[in-house]
């Protein structure tokens, strides 16, 4: 539990707020590469601030402050010609990278791209999709940095032939085995799990250990602030942001990143709009149509009842909280331990910040650029041998990799 | 909403039995602004208690009725009717933190068709009063 004053203070993230001051000195992913078809100004609506994406005159794109009524939706999206920008209105500089628009919204000068997976591997190997959450965008996170509900929330009381599987988390098999994952999160729900801090923000290793005395070890990561890097096949990689529209509405931008083959763009696109509406990219599944909830398909098929899409259950666990999760009632567990690291590590820079130690946030330096990995991924490994089978296992991957993968 | 008194206190009806005559007798109840939910259990009696999760919030609503109890389907933590957490699946083998969690519960009974729940402390002191959906 903690107080309602904190739990304001890490949540709310508008202009001069001490959590939107940190994530202000970040590239934010703002809109998708694909919405600038929308015409010559694209609403964007990015933690609290009404704004669209224009071109100067020099025919470089940037982010300037348009005119909103205040009764807005959060996620208004009006024609491109009806867009007025207002010339008062503070503009922002943005680069388009791996299908998406990032924006950098923190004044002076913005920090260098890490050089991530996802930043590094080629057009054809990248795909970038998102999806409205309606709550607030701390909640979307804590539970991408959360290993234990994989194995009740996205619970699975039948497996799937896993060559199925493509372009769907955790529908993979383990490591290098036959064992579906499904089954494998079933089976051990109770991972234990290790949090270290790194230079772009948390490990997490969580570790279910088998009862033939191997391990499966689960590697993802939280990039601070708002991002997290996980496994999803072992083809593909998630790394996802959790970017706030404003306090009660948020983005999920993910960059799917595949090691081996070209990304499949038609099939990945085509699968997710099936469960969206444009222009806002809404989930058809919501909280107003119960997220086609179907008691019998809890009762025999999945945990949730809410079908087999593992974004719908997430979105499901996070809007249901409330739009801001009342953290005053909670109470977290063993399990929670990486969240509890994360708010600190977010406190920590909150509190930097309004001290004037700007130097000590992670990746504002030069170096941010030579960033690389983050290793994330899914090995299954004799218990004694966990951590370099780990290893080994991700570094396979990457000497296999047909563009620069190395670390 | 229609109060009957009984032994000086005030109990409201919130719902017929009939209303939980269904596959997964479980429902939403607002009750003075508070967010609670109403299952059956195995032993055919009712609970009703606070909505939402007291691990990370999620919606009890939503629960899986099981195990003569409710289930939430973020962590697998298990209440039964008192509200009373009885499990948690996903903490260490051997973790006793679950004895220390319980929901609040509002006493109902049933009588003559109506369920009939207790305007009292037990309320007042439930959680999850609406904060904006």
């Amino acid at each position: 539990m903690i107080s309602e004053e904190l739990n304001k203070r890490i949540t709310r993230v508008g202009p001069g707020t001490p959590a939107g001051a940190v994530l202000r000195r970040y590239w934010q992913p703002a809109a998708l590469i694909e919405e600038l078809e929308h015409g010559a100004r694209v609403p964007v609506n990015l933690m609290g601030e009404r704004l669209a994406l224009i071109r100067d005159d020099a025919g470089q794109l940037l982010l300037a402050t348009r005119v909103a009524d205040a009764d807005e939706a959060p996620t208004h999206y009006p024609p491109s010609d009806q867009i007025q920008i207002d010339a008062d209105g503070p503009t922002y500089p943005v680069v388009q990278r791996a299908g998406a628009v990032f924006a950098y919204l923190g004044g002076g000068t913005p920090p260098a791209f890490p050089d991530f997976d996802c930043f590094r591997a080629p057009d054809t190997h990248v795909f970038a999709f998102k999806g409205l959450w309606e709550c607030n965008w701390l909640q979307a996170l804590e539970i991408g940095i959360d290993p234990a509900h994989a194995s009740f929330l996205h619970r699975f009381l039948e497996d799937e032939d896993p060559d199925q599987s493509y372009g769907k988390q955790f529908r993979d098999k383990a490591g290098s085995t036959n064992i579906p994952m499904t089954k494998l999160l079933r089976d051990y729900p109770r991972p234990d799990i290790l949090v270290d801090e790194t230079d772009y923000g948390l490990k997490i290793t969580a570790l279910r250990h088998m009862e033939d005395g191997r391990t499966h070890v689960r590697v993802t990561n939280q990039i601070f602030p708002d991002a997290i890097c996980i496994p999803m096949s072992r083809e593909m990689t998630i790394t996802q942001w959790h970017v706030p529209v404003d306090d009660r509405t948020c983005y999920w931008f993910t960059i799917f990143t595949s090691f081996d083959k070209p990304v499949n763009k038609e099939l990945m696109r085509a699968q997710r709009l099936k469960e969206h509406s444009l222009p806002d990219y809404a989930p058809l599944k919501n909280r107003a149509n119960d997220y086609h909830y179907d008691p019998s398909e809890q009762a025999s098929l999945t945990y949730t009842g809410m079908g087999l899409d593992i974004n719908v259950h997430d979105q499901w666990a996070v809007e249901g909280m409330g739009a801001i999760q009342d953290r005053t009632q909670e109470h977290l567990g063993r399990s929670d331990v990486a969240i509890i690291r994360y708010r600190r590590l977010l406190r920590r820079a909150m509190d930097a910040l309004e001290q004037g130690a700007d130097q000590t946030l992670l990746m504002q330096e030069d170096e941010t650029a030579n960033m690389r990995g983050p290793l994330s991924n899914d090995a299954i490994a004799q218990s004694d041998d966990w951590r370099n089978a780990s290893h080994q296992a991700d570094m396979q991957r990457r000497a296999a990799c047909p563009w620069d993968a190395s670390v | 909403m229609q109060a009957t008194q009984i032994d000086g206190e005030t109990w409201v009806r919130i719902a017929q039995s009939a209303d939980l005559d269904i596959p997964r007798p479980v429902m939403p109840i607002t009750l003075q602004g508070r967010r609670l939910v109403l299952f059956r259990d195995d032993d055919g009696q009712l609970g009703l208690i606070g909505r939402h999760c007291p691990h990370r919030g999620a919606d009890l609503c939503y629960g899986r009725l099981e195990d003569n109890g409710l289930r939430c389907p973020f962590h697998g933590w298990h209440f039964d009717r008192t509200g009373q957490c009885v499990e948690q699946p996903a903490e260490p083998e051997g973790s006793v933190m679950y004895q220390q969690i319980k929901v609040p519960m509002v006493p109902v009974i049933e009588r003559d068709g109506e369920i009939l729940a207790l305007l009292g402390s037990e309320l007042e002191q439930s959680a999850g009063k609406e904060t904006g959906k």
